[in-house]
């Protein structure tokens, strides 16, 4: 019962906004609100294809996210991994450092950031937004929080059974943590998708847009575009999310099974 | 805990997965060299880059309608237009200044009255003083299709910065069906503050209805009504000079008389009288259930709640024909009127140009272009559909506003020449005067106390100026 | 055996077994290259760029005109500065009822959708729970601005039905909070329950069995194994969360503008005024230093305090 208010309210706002983007605005805002669209009329969906390369960003959204995904799975897992598991001089500054990364705005380093994205000459490229954020001290954290909770035993057995360091890492501990592989890929992919502040600073043409930065074309000159059509544009953007996330729930679910706990 | 796994090892394993991470690494860089290639990594004095605030599309065409006029005059250059897809004229803003720190600034900026002075002021417009007068004769036409008052709002201590392209000045909208309803009649242009209220009374009668509704932002706000109370937040003055294009380009127009070097924005009046008066008016009418706490922000839900015939009256410029009409609200079913008189008839406008940056290594070039900017062809281009106000008289037509509406589409462009009109004070620290605009009038209206509201705004302003010198 | 280890799990820095020094060496030289990657990327993209901020801390700066060195001038004004003290006190406020609500909801949320029997009605409830975090703060604003508009809105009509129909969501100060409160909560508890579920998932099996087996009810299976099991991942969410709800800037920035008056001004909104909207580069960097050692501060105080409740295994 609880968790179907949860759901409700979790829900909620999305579906409002689902049946108002099915509608023109002069019919939208009536109360009470309609919650199905019994009369769908999408020509607001039409409209925000006809306005916008919503394929572009779309494609240009998914190779961004998609290398920032797939390079932090790498970066972070093996920093995460030293930081937790491995006895070094230095990882208790070190660790401590990339934490203090995560304590400044994005607002106050940017033009920084830019300036060497300029000189490293990617602006205007998919690369100025991926490559700065390859390395993460969030996503290094979380690894290191996860490969915590690991007993130590496994690790140590593996040593006296004569195995290399990395053989410690890659077969016994990397596998037991896809389950945390797989939630940073969610958290990060939620969060650089949904991206707008580095997309509207880094990016000039359109052609390199992605769809954040890209649906804010549909507010149209001084707020003139119609917030149905702008609406149609954020339920366009969520939904290849949703099966994306619907297919990699299995990891999360089943991942354990292919690790040694049991 | 089972601790007794014993890893099985194998070395196929071993180099599958060393490999992962190297292949994910040497794919991003391949595709790095290869497909995306860098776009302005080569921002060289070939590329030339005009940058303004609005959406991709028209920036677009427009490129391609200019492209070859420019290869026409100079072969080696490649022309970019970027519009900025910013929610706002913060986003724009802070991404020209990234680009300016990282020294690479466009070299034609669209810039509105917001950003002008503070432009001009820091050095990082060039004057336009010399270009006119050297092309007078080919600006002759031009200058006689736009009202001097917008020319003046382009101006700072003497010289002129930018080109008006477009102007938004704060009329009053009205949802007709609803006043009807209400059997109320169409407002005359000097309707006064007494007609706009008993005409909010009755409409405040219909149910789910706000008889009037508003923005808190500096154009078109509570703003305008403190204009007409014949009140202003900084000392209005206006800089000498102007002379060098009054005599010529305006020779002769009566409406270009005693016209100045530009707007001069003083010393802080936020809490002089006729400030204080107008935010007590908005908060009366709050009272008085005439109109409801006012948002934040762009106006996107004003205009969604107007066009779903919400709100009776609301204030909103040229730009709103093409809003209402895309946000699906019919011809007929809205219309405009001069905002109303208080102690004086008198309205805000806002205007728009393009400036050529200082930085740019191409100045003549940048002039050539601004003068294909200013082409009504290129008008079209960039703002089709009515979405704001061309800053040519001879572009508001009846053909123009057929389909979009309103009736009396004439109220745009007449509002320069009809009623005593002053661009919003946008001094240098117009942003600095934006945000305490902003949260003043919210702490105002929340606490019902508009006099220490502007109080505090005072003083916020004071040491705006103060921290400037 | 499994009381033994939710009561008394080995402290993480127990004495590491004797070794040579050249196999510390190896393991150590091992560390170094596994965190090389991080390290080149993190350092050269957000630790320079946070050392050319700190640096110009010290400066005056338009961006326009060069810059002029100031010394310890922006600090001292900054302790001075009335709005600037005031928006850490909001920051603080918002941040600590974000992250209590986004914890507790979040585990909470995370618990019940693993009650379900159904694996298909656990995805069902695990998308909707993490849907709201994929949509951008700016779109998200945007219908919230309706939903939460006090004459039209869907909530207040809502509310209307069961009597206080006319709640100034976001035009009081009291309200305004609340509501980004509320909107920020809902944006993000995802964060915390995607983070809970994976932990919750990955509890090894046998101790859970084994508890079943001694006989202990759900509350208390949760309460005195689960939650200490993953005890490291409800840690990880706090400092995170506070971390970033410490940076709040996009939903008041959108929603409110920070005020009403400045009830929703946080510091992030100042550094971002002081910058690119008062052209005081320096400034904004300094006040962005203050932030930074006081966040610095609140996550050492997490950190020690994490040794008395935090196990690892």
């Amino acid at each position: 019962m609880v968790i179907v208010i949860a759901a409700m309210a979790a829900f909620g706002p999305l579906l409002w906004t689902l049946t108002t983007s099915l509608r023109t605005p002069a019919e939208a805002f009536t109360n009470p609100p309609q919650w199905l669209p019994l009369h769908p009329d999408f020509g607001n969906y039409a409209a925000v294809f006809s306005q916008i390369p919503l394929g572009t960003f779309f494609v240009n959204s998914v190779v961004v996210t998609g290398l920032i995904v797939v390079g932090q799975l790498v970066t972070c897992t093996l920093s995460g991994y030293a930081f937790a598991m491995i006895r070094f001089k230095g990882r208790g500054v070190i660790f401590a450092l990339f934490l203090a990364t995560m304590m400044v705005p994005l607002q106050t380093i940017i033009i920084p950031v830019f300036v060497i994205v300029k000189v490293l000459g990617i602006t205007d490229s998919p690369l100025s937004l991926v490559i700065p954020a390859l390395g993460s001290a969030f996503g290094t954290f979380l690894m290191r929080q996860y490969f915590l909770q690991m007993p130590r035993e496994l690790g140590e057995a593996g040593r006296i059974d004569g195995a290399s360091q990395w053989q410690v890492f890659r077969l016994i501990y990397a596998r037991m943590a896809t389950p945390a592989m797989a939630t940073l890929a969610i958290l990060n992919f939620s969060s650089f998708w949904s991206e707008f502040y580095r997309p509207l600073i880094f990016l000039q043409s359109q052609g390199k847009f992605t769809l954040p930065l890209g649906l804010v074309g549909l507010q149209g000159n001084l707020g003139t575009g119609s917030i149905s059509v702008v609406l149609a544009g954020v339920i366009l953007a969520l939904i290849p999310s949703v099966v994306l996330f619907v297919v990699a729930q299995r990891y999360f679910i089943e991942g354990i099974t292919a690790g040694s706990f049991r | 805990m089972d601790s007794s796994i014993a890893p099985q090892i194998s070395r196929r394993d071993l180099f599958r997965v060393g490999g992962v991470g190297a292949a994910g690494l040497s794919l991003a860089a391949l595709t790095g060299c290869s497909v995306f290639g860098s776009g302005s990594g080569g921002s060289s004095a070939t590329t030339f880059t005009i940058a303004y605030f609005g959406d991709q599309k028209s920036a677009t065409a427009l490129q391609k309608r200019l492209a070859p006029k420019i290869r026409s005059i100079d072969k080696s250059i490649t022309l970019s237009i970027n519009a900025v897809n910013g929610t706002d004229w913060n986003d724009f803003f802070s991404k020209i200044l990234t680009q300016i720190a990282a020294g690479s600034p466009p070299d034609i900026v669209g810039v509105p009255t917001e950003g002008l002075q503070l432009l001009a002021e820091k050095g990082l417009a060039i004057p336009l003083d010399d270009y006119v007068t050297k092309d007078m004769s080919k600006l002759k036409s031009y200058f006689a299709d736009v009202h001097p008052s917008l020319v003046e709002a382009m101006m700072y201590k003497g010289h002129l910065y930018e080109l008006p392209v477009d102007f938004n000045a704060g009329n009053m909208f009205f949802d007709t069906t609803l006043f009807q309803r209400a059997g109320v009649a169409a407002p005359a242009p000097d309707w006064t503050f007494d007609d706009f209220e008993a005409a909010g009374r009755k409409i405040a009668t219909l149910p789910n209805v706000n008889a009037f509704d508003w923005v808190v932002r500096l154009w078109g706000s509570w703003t305008s009504f403190m204009y007409a109370n014949g009140g202003n937040l900084l000392e209005e003055g206006k800089y000498a000079g102007g002379d060098w294009l009054w005599n010529t380009a305006y020779a002769g127009d009566s409406a270009a008389k005693g016209r100045q070097g530009g707007w001069k924005w003083g010393q802080p009046t936020a809490n002089s009288a006729a400030v204080v008066e107008s935010l007590e008016y908005m908060i009366e009418l709050k009272k008085a259930g005439l109109s409801p706490s006012p948002d934040v922000g762009g106006g996107g839900t004003l205009q969604g709640l107007f066009s779903a015939n919400r709100i009776g009256m609301a204030i909103g410029g040229g730009f709103w024909a093409g809003g209402l009409h895309d946000a699906g609200m019919k011809n007929g079913s809205f219309d405009v009127q001069y905002f109303p008189t208080g102690k004086v008839q008198r309205q805000l406008l806002g205007t728009g140009g393009y400036a050529i940056f200082k930085s740019s290594k191409k100045k003549d070039l940048a002039w050539e272009i601004v003068k294909l900017l200013i082409e009504p062809e290129s008008f079209d281009i960039i703002y089709p559909g009515n979405t704001t106000t061309s800053a040519r008289r001879s572009l508001s037509t009846a053909a123009r506003y057929k389909t979009t509406g309103p009736e009396h589409w004439q109220t745009f462009y007449d509002s320069l020449s009809d009623v005593d009109v002053a661009p919003i004070p946008a001094p240098p620290i117009y942003n600095a005067l934006a945000t305490s605009l902003n949260q003043r009038t919210t702490q105002a209206i929340s606490t019902g106390n508009a006099k220490s509201a502007l109080d505090g705004m005072q003083r916020d302003l004071e040491s705006a100026l103060a921290s400037k010198s | 055996m499994t009381t033994q280890l939710a009561v008394r799990p080995r402290a993480r820095a127990a004495a590491p077994p004797k070794r040579s020094k050249k196999a510390r060496r190896g393991e150590a030289v091992f560390g170094y290259a596994m965190i090389a990657l991080s390290v080149v990327f993190v350092g050269v993209f957000t630790f320079l760029p946070i050392l050319a901020s700190l640096g110009l801390s010290f400066f005056s700066w338009d961006i326009l005109s060069r810059p002029k060195f100031v010394g310890l001038q922006n600090y001292g004004r900054l302790l001075h500065d009335g709005p600037v003290l005031h928006s850490f006190v909001t920051t603080i406020v918002l941040a600590i009822v974000i992250v209590v609500l986004q914890i507790v909801i979040g585990l909470g949320l995370a618990v019940l959708v693993q009650q379900r029997r159904h694996k298909a009605t656990q995805t069902v409830f695990r998308t909707v729970f993490y849907l709201p975090l994929l949509a951008s703060t700016a779109s998200v604003a945007i219908f919230m601005g309706y939903l939460f508009d006090q004459k039209f809105g869907v909530i207040n009509y809502y509310l209307g039905l069961v009597g206080s129909g006319d709640v100034p969501w976001l035009t009081s100060s009291f309200g305004a909070s609340v509501t980004i409160v509320l909107v920020t909560v809902w944006q993000q508890v995802g964060f915390t329950f995607v983070l809970i579920s994976a932990a919750l998932t990955s509890l090894p099996r046998d101790i859970l069995e084994a508890a079943a087996v001694d006989g202990a009810g759900p509350i208390r299976t949760l309460a005195r194994i689960k939650l200490p099991l993953i005890s490291p991942t409800l840690f990880f969410a706090t400092v995170v969360g506070l971390i970033n709800a410490m940076q709040l800037f996009d939903q008041p920035f959108i929603m409110t503008k920070g005020g009403p008056g400045s009830a929703t001004t946080t510091t992030v909104m100042v550094i971002y005024q002081s910058a690119f909207n008062n052209l005081q580069f320096g400034y904004g960097s300094a006040i962005s230093i203050v932030l930074l050692l006081l966040i610095l501060l609140v996550t050492g105080i997490q950190f020690a305090a994490s040794r008395k409740v935090v196990f690892y295994q």
